[in-house]
């Protein structure tokens, strides 16, 4: 049937019909880099050796002479392993006294809270003595304890811009005076820099200069 | 004569009866050694300027007298203050396994110096010399060793004992010395601060070099020692002084100081009492505890 021409063709799966052979020295040899040999007995020295050969063996091989085991003390406890990021822990216990309910942190966390500030909003920001400040946050500077919003207003036709620190003890109370009208594309709003030079002469009211943005 | 050769065949009178051996002297010497005036001995003689007890007395105002600790710079962060809302910036270090490993004496090296170690090293990664020097004084192995200059032996802190964040107190002052960051071979602008060439008016090819390594004929024709010239930036040792302690935390070994230390975080910084202000008082409480630590060590090496 093999003669055929017609099933020659197959006669390329004839090695899965072979039986596999394994020849046992294959599988066995090995480079002689690799094979493992135990690592020989210290051979005990001799007892009752006589002076005169004893005195030909070499000093630091005699049981006396031998060189010592040293002793390798363990390490004291870490302090390291105790606490393993302390840039975090001294960051956690400012923000444990700075901001105990995690208020201020919500309140700017715009990454993760819907009804926190966002970019474009206006807010107001109360200093403890008695300061306050409008302005439109520009941008939101996420750092744990050093967390910043910039905020530009216009202030007798000068434009200011202040960066505050959000958790700051200075910083009294933040309240949200207006929501932007829509979501704003970027999370740095730097635009609105130029746009007030393209406008000419800068509007009244805050509040319309936001809605015309 | 050779003055190789020793006394005895130098004598001009021969003995007779001796047998006589050429003895050998080897070495350098001197061929006229100096000979002891009279004027320079006796009591009372000033210290020569020149001489290393002259320049340990020098220093001795400048040297501080307690050891400092090897730390790891871990980052920066913010510190406020509740009263008046001020906000400093700061450096986190932290203290890991510090260990007093040896002491440095004037008999035996000149002056006085504590050698601390830090970390935690596998032993097998270390040579055996310094293996023994460990376990000579009951130490695991030290990562770090590294030695702070005190002014007498009452800085000499006992051999093993541990250096924690408390060494340190809240409103004093440290030095704080670490290599920089590294910046490879950088050019002479950015190394020294050099103001390179014109971008134009016939420059070419040379607008960040050096304009001339020094004057021709006049000068000597060659290029000074100590010329500015492009070569590897940072990765020296720097020292910033004055640093306030902020924070201790003894139990998790941190310290913080203000503003910025040299080098990239996890980088070993070296502090010690700052030597520009008043030493720290060092309270009674600090003291128990080290005695404290002092009556223990020995149990626990006994029981060991």
């Amino acid at each position: 049937m093999a003669a055929l021409p017609a099933m020659r063709q197959l006669g390329c799966l004839r090695s899965l019909m072979r039986t596999p052979k394994f020849s046992p020295m294959h599988l066995s040899s090995r480079f002689i880099s690799t094979v493992y040999s135990k690592k020989p007995e210290p051979i005990p020295f001799p007892q009752n050796l006589p002076q005169q050969f004893r005195s030909q063996i070499p000093i630091r091989l005699q049981p006396e002479q031998a060189p010592k085991k040293m002793k390798v003390y363990p390490p004291p406890p870490s302090s390291r392993a105790v606490c393993k990021d302390p840039v975090a822990h001294v960051a956690q216990s400012q923000m444990a006294v700075l901001d105990p309910n995690g208020e201020r942190k919500a309140l700017f966390d715009y990454r993760r809270n819907p009804r926190s500030v966002k970019p474009g909003d206006i807010v107001r920001v109360t200093f403890k003595n008695g300061d306050p400040f409008n302005g439109v946050v520009l941008s939101i500077r996420l750092r744990g304890v050093d967390t910043s919003v910039l905020l530009r207003n216009e202030l007798t036709r000068v434009p200011v811009e202040m960066s505050v620190k959000t958790f700051s003890p200075n910083v009294q109370s933040v309240e949200i005076i207006q929501r932007s009208q829509r979501k704003t594309r970027r999370a740095r709003l730097y635009y609105m820099r130029f746009v007030l030079e393209l406008l000419g002469s800068p509007p009244e009211n805050l509040l319309q200069f936001r809605a015309l943005y | 004569m050779n003055p190789r050769l020793g006394k005895l065949l130098q004598l001009s009178t021969p003995l007779w009866g001796v047998q006589w051996m050429p003895v050998r002297s080897l070495g350098i010497r001197s061929l006229n050694p100096p000979k002891p005036s009279k004027y320079d001995t006796g009591p009372g003689l000033p210290v020569l300027e020149s001489a290393p007890e002259a320049a340990l007395r020098r220093k001795a105002r400048t040297t501080p007298h307690r050891t400092g600790a090897i730390t790891i710079k871990k980052g920066m962060t913010a510190i406020y203050d509740q009263e008046t809302g001020k906000r400093t910036p700061c450096t986190v270090l932290q203290l890991d396994r510090v260990e007093v490993v040896s002491h440095k004496t004037p008999k035996q090296h000149g002056y006085y110096a504590v050698q601390i170690g830090a970390g935690w090293k596998h032993p097998e990664n270390m040579t055996k010399s310094l293996l023994g020097h460990f376990s000579a004084h009951g130490l695991s192995p030290k990562r770090h060793v590294c030695e702070f200059r005190v002014k007498n032996e009452s800085g000499l802190v006992p051999v093993g004992q541990t250096i924690d964040a408390s060494w340190f107190q809240e409103g004093q002052f440290v030095d704080a010395r670490s290599n920089s960051k590294g910046k490879g071979f950088a050019g002479v602008m950015k190394r020294h601060g050099f103001g390179g060439q014109d971008r134009s008016h016939g420059v070419s090819l040379t607008h960040r070099s050096l304009g001339s390594s020094g004057p021709g004929q006049g000068g000597g024709s060659r290029v000074y020692p100590g010329k500015k010239m492009a070569g590897n930036m940072g990765n020296h040792q720097s020292t910033v002084q004055n640093l306030k302690v902020l924070k201790v935390d003894a139990e998790n070994g941190i310290v913080v100081v203000t503003g910025s230390v040299s080098g990239p975080k996890g980088c070993v910084v070296r502090i010690q009492d700052a030597i520009k202000k008043p030493w720290p008082e060092i309270g009674p409480a600090a003291t128990a505890e080290s005695e404290i630590a002092l009556t223990e060590e020995p149990a626990a090496t006994a029981a060991a």
